[in-house]
């Protein structure tokens, strides 16, 4: 489904470079778990695969079911089923969330070959998923994001997932931000999308998030890199001993 | 010889004419206007307020008060809008309104016939919004204009549907210069919708003088959508005066012409006044539009609200100059102003400059212009959930302008501009 191969990336306008030498093979049906200090470079991978400008590749390569991910706009690569729910959703004022899901519903199922929705149809897609995450369907009648909650945005996020059906879903910090009840019902959400051809790379930095969605595989993130990788096991030891023994452990083998 | 003299020349020629069979008030605010033109002068290329409109250059290409040419017709809008509609010439009323057929309370005719009717005082009216000295454009067209339009509520009336004028059709050549006096007395209300239709290749040249009275308690709602082709040019001057409590709200929508200079012109003269201004344009080709607002706030009280968006692309110019002056007895004054504007193209260019002045302490002021591009984090958001750029810019535009157009009242007018705005902004975005 996705391969990462020694992916370097740096910012554009400050030649610093983020992400150092990557590897990542996401199968498909399988959960993967990406953990890792603020600022390790977990946001730029997910940019980077969803087709944000302003970051260079200097090294390496993305391969998304069999295609170059990186030689695809960002738009395409949606349209082709890489999801990607944001960390912080972007307020769009004036832009109403009716018609920025029917015209995104529509550019994906337009490039799957499938008919443009009705109205009728359409109403009865947002609400069928809607519930999936328990959205308050007043939500539906505002605009995109626009003075929503944290949690609001982060639900409206997993709602928009499962209205675009993708491949495969990067899902940044879907968790943070989420009281418990939430955390709970986005988890529930994101479990009933699972199957077997559908991929997850959750990043997270809580263990908690992993109790209620069971990842394949934990990586762990650190300075640019996947210095670690284990089943969800891993996840409980990095609850409890935090990164530094991570770190420590690098150095003594550098 | 300079263009003002030969300009003046004409007008006073006219006016020695008009003197000599009527010698009114009217004629005499006619002198007065042209004395404050000559002394004014037509703005100079060193003139502050038009630094960036070069208004004076087009003049020289029409020089002749003479529109007595070919018409063009041009395209009307929302014709079907439930309303009182008038079409218009030049400016001026087609013929004369029969008696008895406007809801009661209602006048709408020709200024001349008005003045000679002698039944409304326009001479307690005319010129109480405006001053002569204010601006030359304005004095020039306070000078040249034969006729006008006035529209009149009566005392305590409110007239609920909308009057509307379709500027329908004008002079291919000479200078078009009409008056459009609108008074809404004490606790009457009144909405005025204009529009300007699309004169195709027509080199339109509209210099008009419009006068607004809100008086004691009373509620001027007005819009402007200004849709000509690319080879009009138009200088609008709006002047409007407000007594105590009353309401005033504008829009000016410019979507087309070749130059346009909107000087739109606020005195709440009393205390508890509503302003309302708010003004869309959007500026394609070689198109250059420029809004110029001044509020003066002369007394405690009041409240004014602006807000200006714009969209700049191709080799267009926007330029937005946003004056609020609080006079110092002018205490416990609201006044906001936003101005925003999108420049999407490197050729073009906006200049953008708000200017407040508070003389008095107790106020409440704030201004915000932002200029920039689409932002990328919102474009990005759309197209990583599959919306193609163009679409998604388009999206954003719509969004950026609708705010502008949610603001008109008249639901009918309010699809009208919707679809307009999304047909220009389509263009725009591919
Ligand atoms: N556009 C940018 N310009 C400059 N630096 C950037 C930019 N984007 C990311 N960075 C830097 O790259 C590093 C990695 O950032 P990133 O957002 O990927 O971290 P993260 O692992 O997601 O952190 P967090 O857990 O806090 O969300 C940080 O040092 C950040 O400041
Ligand atoms: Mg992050």
């Amino acid at each position: 489904m996705l391969t990462i191969n020694n992916l370097h990336v740096s910012i554009e306008e400050e030649q610093k470079e983020i992400l150092k030498g990557l590897n990542l093979e996401v199968k498909p049906g399988e959960v993967h778990a990406i953990m890792g200090p603020n600022g390790s470079g977990k946001s730029t991978l997910a940019s980077v695969l969803a087709g944000r400008d302003g970051y260079e590749v200097t090294e390496g390569s993305v391969t998304f079911d069999g295609e170059d991910l990186l030689e695809l706009e960002a738009d395409e690569r949606a349209r082709e089923g890489l999801f990607l729910a944001f960390q912080y959703p972007v307020e769009l004022p004036g832009v109403s969330m009716a018609n920025f899901l029917k015209q995104a519903v529509n550019s994906v199922r337009e490039h799957r070959g499938q008919d443009v929705l009705s109205a009728g149809d359409f109403l009865k897609l947002m609400k069928e998923k809607a519930a999936i995450v328990s959205l308050d369907p007043s939500l539906k009648a505002r605009a995109v994001n626009e003075g929503f909650s944290g949690g609001e945005k982060k639900r409206s996020e997993i709602f928009q997932l499962a209205l675009l059906d993708p491949k495969l879903a990067i899902l940044d910090e879907t968790d943070s931000g989420l009281d418990i009840d939430a955390l709970r019902i986005v988890a529930d959400g994101v479990n009933g999308l699972r199957n077997e051809n559908r991929s997850f790379v959750l990043i997270t930095h809580y263990q908690r998030l992993l109790d209620y969605i069971v990842p394949d595989f934990v990586h762990v993130l650190v300075d640019g890199r996947i210095v670690l990788s284990g089943g969800k096991e891993l996840a409980l030891q990095l609850e409890e001993k935090g990164y530094d023994w991570i770190k420590d452990e690098q150095t003594q083998t550098a | 010889m300079q263009i003002e003299s030969r300009l003046l020349v004409e007008i006073r020629d006219r006016l020695a004419r008009l003197d000599a069979n009527s010698g009114n008030g009217w004629a005499n605010g006619r002198e007065e206007a042209a004395g404050a033109f000559e002394s004014l002068g037509l703005p100079s290329t060193r003139s502050e307020a038009y630094k960036y409109t070069q208004m004076t250059k087009r003049v020289k290409d029409v020089l002749s008060l003479d529109n007595a040419g070919t018409l063009i017709d041009t395209t009307s809008a929302f014709t079907d809008v439930p309303g009182i509609h008038f079409s218009t010439v030049n400016g001026l009323l087609t013929e004369s309104v029969a008696a008895g057929s406007l809801p009661k309370g209602l006048t709408v005719s020709s200024l001349s016939e008005a003045y000679a009717e002698n039944r409304i005082a326009l001479d307690d009216h005319l010129a109480r919004a405006f001053d002569p000295d204010r601006d030359a454009f304005s004095s020039l067209a306070a000078a040249s204009a034969e006729d006008g339009i006035l529209i009149h509520v009566a005392a305590g009336v409110s007239i609920a549907q909308p009057v509307i004028l379709h500027h329908d059709r004008v002079a291919n050549s000479g200078l078009v210069q009409p008056r459009l006096l609108v008074v809404a007395e004490g606790d009457s209300s009144i909405k005025v919708i204009e529009h300007f239709g699309d004169s195709g290749s027509g080199s339109a040249f509209e210099n008009r003088i419009v006068e607004m009275i809100s008086a004691t308690g009373a509620s001027v709602d007005h819009l402007v959508v200004y849709e000509r082709g690319r080879e009009a040019t138009f200088v609008n001057g709006l002047h409007v005066y407000q007594e105590e409590r009353s309401h005033f709200a504008t829009n000016t929508i410019t979507l087309g012409g070749g130059m346009v200079r909107n000087n739109l012109h606020f005195l709440p003269d009393g205390e508890e006044c509503e302003t309302h201004l708010n003004g869309l344009y959007i500026a394609k080709g070689s198109m250059h539009v420029d809004n110029h607002t001044f509020v003066d706030h002369a007394k405690p009280n009041c409240e004014s609200n602006e807000l200006f968006k714009g969209i700049v692309t191709d080799k267009a110019v926007g330029v937005f100059n946003g004056k609020i002056l609080v006079r110092q007895d002018a205490q416990k004054i609201n006044a906001y102003q936003s101005s925003k504007s999108i420049l999407l193209d490197r050729a073009a260019s906006i200049y953008a400059k708000p200017e407040l002045e508070i003389y008095a302490d107790d106020v409440k002021c704030s201004h915000g212009a932002t200029t920039g591009e689409l932002d990328d984090d919102a474009l990005f958001y759309l197209r990583a959930r599959g919306i193609r750029p163009e679409a998604a810019k388009l999206m954003l535009l719509e969004a950026f302008a609708r705010d502008v157009v949610d603001l008109v009242d008249v639901d009918a007018v309010k699809d009208y501009l919707y679809s307009r705005l999304h047909s220009i902004l389509t263009e725009t975005a591919s």
